[in-house]
């Protein structure tokens, strides 16, 4: 029976050339555009390197303020003072990593500008995030300690200065005025990670003063678990701490700060979160809202070019009906077929998105990315594909079944 | 004629809703779009209202040790001292980090005669007008003279000035701090608009307030005004001196040029992904117009040799297609027009109206346009039918 469908579908498509063509490029470039925005969510969402652990890890890098005598609000990341302090006394993380927001400092050589961002971490930092060392090694507990002045550099600051990898480890790299000698070079990061920089140091070497007790301040912390079945006990723990925190600053009444999943914390970072609230909803529906205009066009789009097609096929339907076919069984043939024309257009798109990830890869747009579609991905666009197969061809299959036989006969 | 052709449409139309909805929201979609290019397209014909050729901002934190405002304030004036004294610099400015271009916005609320208005705050010293080249339209910037006033000095911008004083002259006029209540501020200036969140931003609220240089809070940024020969090793030079100076916090020079720049992209990139979208899904939308009227044309050719029989010439035929197609536009354009003004009239996104006027002039013309090209070769076709062979066919 299928196999019947699937012939029908087959000779139907090259039998009107311009329809196929007007409906495959409208599939394929939607699915393409689908597949082109998961492919890059996920990339940005989901674990890689470095931060290869995320599914049982949690995220602090939100803190905020409010007053509610004044009506106003302060957002922003939590202070060393306020992780050492408190984050640190939890018991069911196996490991913390502390960094700093990156900040840009400059290094002046042979009259050359380079500007490197710098993030101070704890030695933890090492253990919790999966760094690739091409060469060398991170610092530990004792350098962070001695407050010695050492460094990890990526990769691509290292060509910057040296000749290669090897060659790098054991010299010294200005910057911001400090002479860091360099004890590791790591893989270069993708911009989007969460913890890019071009330089990572103890932070025992910043500058700025790490005892002052203001619970905002420019840090963030990952928690790792042992399991993933620990993360919600982890919740749990760190908002029992949190109710323990004196306010330091009269002003302010409320602290609201969080562990959270990578994904919500990325959420958080769009301020769109008020209190207890995370901004999921307000993200959710708006970019539901998105989606959903982007494909209706296409949607009515192929919704009016297969009624066109369905009267085209009239007398096929009325000798169908003619000779005892019921509605449900055009219906359902119908909708086939248009799932078929709808895979087809799929599998271009996965193509076209194919050959625009690879040209995107090589001309290094956005630097050190490297995408690829990737199971999850394929996935959305199987669960697109279907959507869209069955959204464009319902009404056109019921309008269809509803055709009188005689009139469907008489139309040609 | 027209009275005719609705004639038609309406006996058709079950099966034109569906052509009907898809310009519809072809017509939203686009209407979005246009807005936003409108906009923009307005703000980049702004005037810049500043100079940011050879200007550095150099950043710092809090200077850490020091908590008395005297120290703070010498600490200041020698770094000031020590930048000007070099041979390449023309002038000198301190500010707060919300400067031109930069990573920070500061916002608040500020008060006339009780109302509130939300508005950007700068700092600024008595030579940010020079650094930075800013023009007044009325009064003057801060000098030594406000040392003594009894009110904090502002200088507020044009817009600003415009919303809250109308026609009426702003210079002398009080305002106060809305957050806490108290504090009153004399405006002593009003500034020509500066666009200084990037050339594509709106317009928008903004005051200065005077830079008290013993603030013990938090660092800042140094706004320099360099010579055009001033080169990387100068830059270089500059940095050592001042990483000297500052030895318990770091310090880090940009340049505004660059960072005028980044901001640009930042902004257009998002823009020209969202382009590229629409235009994969005008073509989308106008293949498909194009398809579903030729196809029409196809189905309706004995009606239309049966025309052609008792007299209609080819053009008058074309001309009828090609009005049909153009009156259901019309209909998707009144409907889409209606909710596309609400925009205009219920003030949203605090854009302005005319803004959103052109913006759906530009779309009803585009819309239009797209529906005339798409049905001008199905027209064509139409009246090349040969009444005889149409009329065979049954």
């Amino acid at each position: 029976m299928l196999k019947n469908y699937f012939k029908i579908a087959i000779a139907v498509l090259k039998r009107r050339k311009f329809f196929t063509f007007i409906s495959l490029f409208g599939i394929s470039f939607t699915l393409a555009i689908i597949i082109l925005v998961a492919t890059f969510l996920d990339y940005v969402l989901s674990a890689g390197y470095p931060d290869t652990n995320r599914n049982r890890e949690l995220y602090v890098s939100h803190m905020q303020l409010n007053s509610s005598k004044n009506h106003s609000q302060y957002n922003g990341g939590p202070s060393f003072y306020f992780i050492n302090r408190y984050v640190t006394t939890l018991k069911t993380p196996e490991k913390i990593a502390i960094f700093s927001n990156s900040s840009a400092t400059n290094s002046y050589t042979n009259n050359k500008k380079k500007v490197n961002n710098l993030r101070y971490t704890n030695d933890k930092f090492w253990d919790v995030l999966q760094f690739s060392f091409t060469a060398g090694k991170p610092y530990g507990k004792q350098q962070l300690d001695n407050a010695e002045k050492v460094a990890v550099i990526s990769e691509e600051t290292s060509e910057a200065y040296f000749t290669d990898d090897a060659a790098a480890v054991g010299k010294y790299i200005e910057t911001d005025n400090v002479q860091y000698r360099i004890i590791g070079v790591v893989k270069s990061l993708p911009f989007s990670s969460n913890v890019y920089a071009d330089m990572w140091v103890p932070y025992t070497l910043t500058k700025e003063d790490l005892k002052n007790t203001g619970l905002m301040g420019g840090y963030s912390a990952i928690l790792l678990m042992s399991s993933k079945d620990d993360l919600d006990k982890t919740r749990e723990e760190y908002d029992q701490m949190v109710s323990k925190v004196p306010m330091q600053d009269k002003q302010f009444d409320q602290m609201f700060t969080f562990a959270d999943s990578y994904f919500q914390s990325f959420i958080r970072s769009m301020h769109l979160a008020e209190g207890t609230n995370s901004g999921m909803g307000i993200f959710l529906s708006f970019a539901g809202i998105i989606v959903l205009l982007f494909l209706l066009l296409p949607t009515l789009n192929l919704v009016n070019l297969n009624i066109s097609r369905i009267i085209d096929r009239s007398s096929e339907i009325g000798v169908r009906k003619a000779f005892g076919a019921s509605s449900k069984t055009l219906v359902y043939q119908f909708v086939i077929e248009n799932l078929i024309l709808t895979f087809l257009g799929g599998i271009l798109g996965v193509v076209l998105s194919f050959v625009i990830i690879q040209v995107a890869n090589s001309s290094n747009i956005m630097p050190n990315m490297v995408l690829s579609i990737n199971f999850n991905v394929l996935f959305v666009t199987l669960l697109a594909c279907v959507v869209f197969g069955l959204l464009s061809g319902v009404y056109p299959a019921w309008r269809m079944s509803r055709m009188h036989v005689v009139t469907a006969l008489k139309a040609q | 004629m027209i009275k005719h052709l609705f004639k038609l449409i309406w006996n058709k139309k079950k099966q034109n809703f569906l052509l009907m909805t898809e310009m519809l929201v072809s017509f939203i979609v686009m209407f979005a779009i246009f807005t936003l290019l409108v906009y923009y397209y307005q703000n980049y014909n702004r005037p810049i209202g500043l100079d940011y050729d050879n200007v550095w901002n150099l950043g710092y934190g809090s200077p850490q040790g020091m908590s008395d405002a005297d120290s703070i304030a010498n600490f200041r004036e020698s770094i000031k001292q020590t930048i000007i004294s070099m041979p390449q610099v023309e002038g000198v400015s301190f500010s707060d980090a919300n400067i031109p271009y930069g990573d920070a916005n500061i916002g608040t609320m500020i008060a006339y005669n009780k109302v509130n208005w939300p508005s950007e705050m700068y700092t600024a010293d008595d030579n940010y007008q020079k650094v930075l080249n800013i023009t007044l339209n009325e009064g003057r910037w801060f000098s030594k003279i406000d040392d003594a006033s009894r009110e904090k000095p502002i200088v507020i911008n044009e817009t600003f000035k415009e919303r809250v004083f109308g026609r009426e002259s702003a210079v002398g006029k009080i305002m106060s701090d809305a957050a806490f209540g108290k504090g009153t501020m004399k405006v002593i200036g009003v500034m020509n608009d500066m666009k200084d969140k990037g050339d594509y931003a709106g317009p928008q609220n903004g005051y200065f307030r005077r830079m008290d240089t013993s603030n013990t809070g938090g660092g800042g940024i140094i706004l320099i005004k360099v010579k055009p020969t001033a080169d990387a090793a100068f830059e270089s030079r500059l940095y050592k001196t001042l990483s000297n100076l500052m030895r318990n916090t770091s310090i880090d020079i940009k340049h505004m040029d660059k960072e005028r720049t980044k901001r640009n992209t930042q902004l257009l990139g998002p823009i020209i992904v969202l382009l590229i979208i629409a235009g994969f899904l005008i073509i989308n939308v106008a293949l498909g117009l194009f398809g579903v009227l030729w196809y029409n044309i196809n189905k309706r050719k004995n009606e239309i040799g049966l025309r052609r029989a008792v007299g209609a010439s080819g053009a008058g035929i074309s001309k009828q297609l090609m009005g049909e197609a153009l009156v259901l536009s019309t209909i998707s354009l009144l409907v889409g027009a209606f909710f596309a003004v609400q925009f205009p009239l219920l003030n949203v996104f605090n854009i302005a109206s005319g803004t959103y006027i052109i913006a759906i002039i530009l779309d009803i013309l585009f819309i239009y346009f797209l529906v005339l090209v798409c049905s001008l070769y199905p027209g064509r076709q139409a009246a090349a039918i040969y009444p005889a062979e149409a009329l065979h066919e049954d």
